[in-house]
């Protein structure tokens, strides 16, 4: 079975910088990999190359077999949903526009749109009699950020992508968000693409972790594998989840 | 107050109006789009926003004179007037387009182009709904400046209530001057205050 998603060879330069290099990657259906690295690591770039909001400068990135290239980027977008720190919901749209909005691009008919904005708002828990006909900045952070993950889901995409989706967020929000997530993937079992830099959020979503180096494939594992891995960058981030190794 | 001059301040002021509103019409039909092709072409922004603002220093008076002796576009008349106050109301229209659609925050522009929007949609949907209040700014900001400048348009046939200030300088007649200046002071409270409250109006979030 091809993967869904596949970077071969993929390079990419920008402003004269090589930000990403010979990253080679398959994700396959139903599993949540990990992109985990610092910042200026590579990996916001690599996720971007999925939905061709960046094009490779050498290799190509596959989704469905078809390198990213040669889709119509419009209809390829469509087809994946996308989360991003700030949520990015439109200010002038209410919650269930925003929701509403991809299948509407789409062309489905009001009543059907209507129905899935209210069942998507009831499974990231907010009731839509409340929060509906709301607008973002009536919303706390984290609502927001449910809004966005919902908007993303609201045409059935086979593709998710987060791009440190809890980032912005205070660490008791984020807990819940990183729980709901959890439970939301067990309940629809789709194919994820997760950016972080916070090595606990890597070790809780993941099925697999990819860690970025300065552009270049440092480690690919699985979460049990990568608290094992050797290598000076992977204990740099372990060095994170132990508070004692923590120099005074 | 004589019902003669009564009639001659009423008839200035339609004049007056008229001539504003066609001239900000023609500047927004001409700069809106300017500015909204100007936010995709960034490196011809430096060159536009240039030429507006170097039209914006010429004097008043100076712009309205140069004008007369260009073939088509001059002359005696309203046209040469409508020409000039044009040139001085595209700045503020462009710049404030401009700034209102590049102002647009960044993670809701990625995520529209994410979503699948298509440059139309991303134009029309997002870009222009979330700068309409500043670009009505814009509009609101050279409408005020182009009723006073109007004012001089009288210098060059142009008609309008500057036709009292002109007449009234040339007598030594204050009441005469106070009979163009304050129907114009007036006019621009009107339109800042109208002009005003429809921003307000369109605050999208």
């Amino acid at each position: 079975m091809t993967p869904l998603v596949s970077f071969r060879n993929v390079s990419c330069r920008l402003g004269g910088k090589d930000v990403l290099r010979e990253l080679s990657l398959d994700i396959e259906a139903g599993e949540t990999l990990v992109l985990l690295g610092r910042s200026g690591s590579g990996k916001t770039t690599a996720l971007k190359m999925v939905n061709a909001l960046l094009l490779p400068s050498a290799g190509e990135v596959r989704v469905e077999g078809t390198p990213t290239a040669a889709w119509d980027a419009i209809r390829l977008r469509r087809r994946i949903g996308y989360v991003i720190q700030e949520a990015g919901l439109f200010p002038h749209f209410t919650v269930e526009q925003n929701v509403g909005l991809v299948p509407r691009l789409e062309g489905w008919p009001a009543e059907k749109i209507r129905a899935r904005v209210h069942a998507l708002l009831e499974q990231v828990e907010l009731p839509p009699a409340q929060f509906a006909a709301r607008y973002p900045r009536e919303l706390s952070g984290g609502q927001r950020q449910r809004v966005g993950v919902a908007r993303a889901l609201a045409a059935d995409p086979p593709l998710l992508l987060f791009d440190e989706p809890f980032g912005a967020l205070d660490p008791v929000t984020r807990v819940e968000l990183q729980r709901q997530f959890l439970a939301l993937r067990r309940e629809i079992g789709k194919t994820a693409i997760f950016v972080t830099h916070d090595v606990r959020e890597a070790l809780l979503m993941a099925t697999r972790i990819a860690l970025l180096h300065d552009g270049r494939l440092d480690v690919l594992a699985t979460p049990a594998e990568f608290l094992r891995a050797p290598g000076e960058e992977v204990r740099a981030f372990l060095a994170c989840l132990d508070p004692q190794g923590i120099p005074a | 107050m004589t019902l003669a001059l009564w009639n001659e301040i009423v008839e200035l002021t339609v004049e007056h109006v008229v001539l504003v509103a066609t001239s900000m019409a023609i500047a927004t039909a001409v700069a809106l789009p300017a500015g909204i092709l100007l936010t995709r072409r960034a490196p011809l922004q430096r060159w536009v926003m240039g030429f507006a603002n170097i039209m914006q220093t010429v004097p008043s008076l100076a712009l309205f004179g140069f004008l007369i002796p260009v073939p088509l576009l001059g002359g005696i008349g309203k046209h040469t007037a409508i020409v000039a106050l044009v040139l001085y109301a595209l700045l503020p229209v462009l710049r404030n387009t401009l700034a209102g659609i590049l102002g647009v925050d960044r993670a809701v522009r990625e995520s529209a182009i994410a979503m699948g929007m298509t440059g139309r949609q991303l134009l029309w949907e997002v870009e222009l709904p979330l700068a309409a209040r500043t670009i009505l700014a814009g509009v609101r900001v050279a409408t005020v400046a182009t009723i006073g400048t109007a004012t001089i348009a009288a210098a060059i046939g142009g008609g309008g209530l500057g036709v009292f200030i002109f007449q009234g300088l040339a007598s030594v007649d204050t009441a005469q001057i106070l009979a163009g200046a304050v129907p114009a002071a007036f006019l621009a409270l009107l339109a800042d205050g109208g002009l005003g409250w429809a921003e307000k109006k369109l605050s999208p979030a």
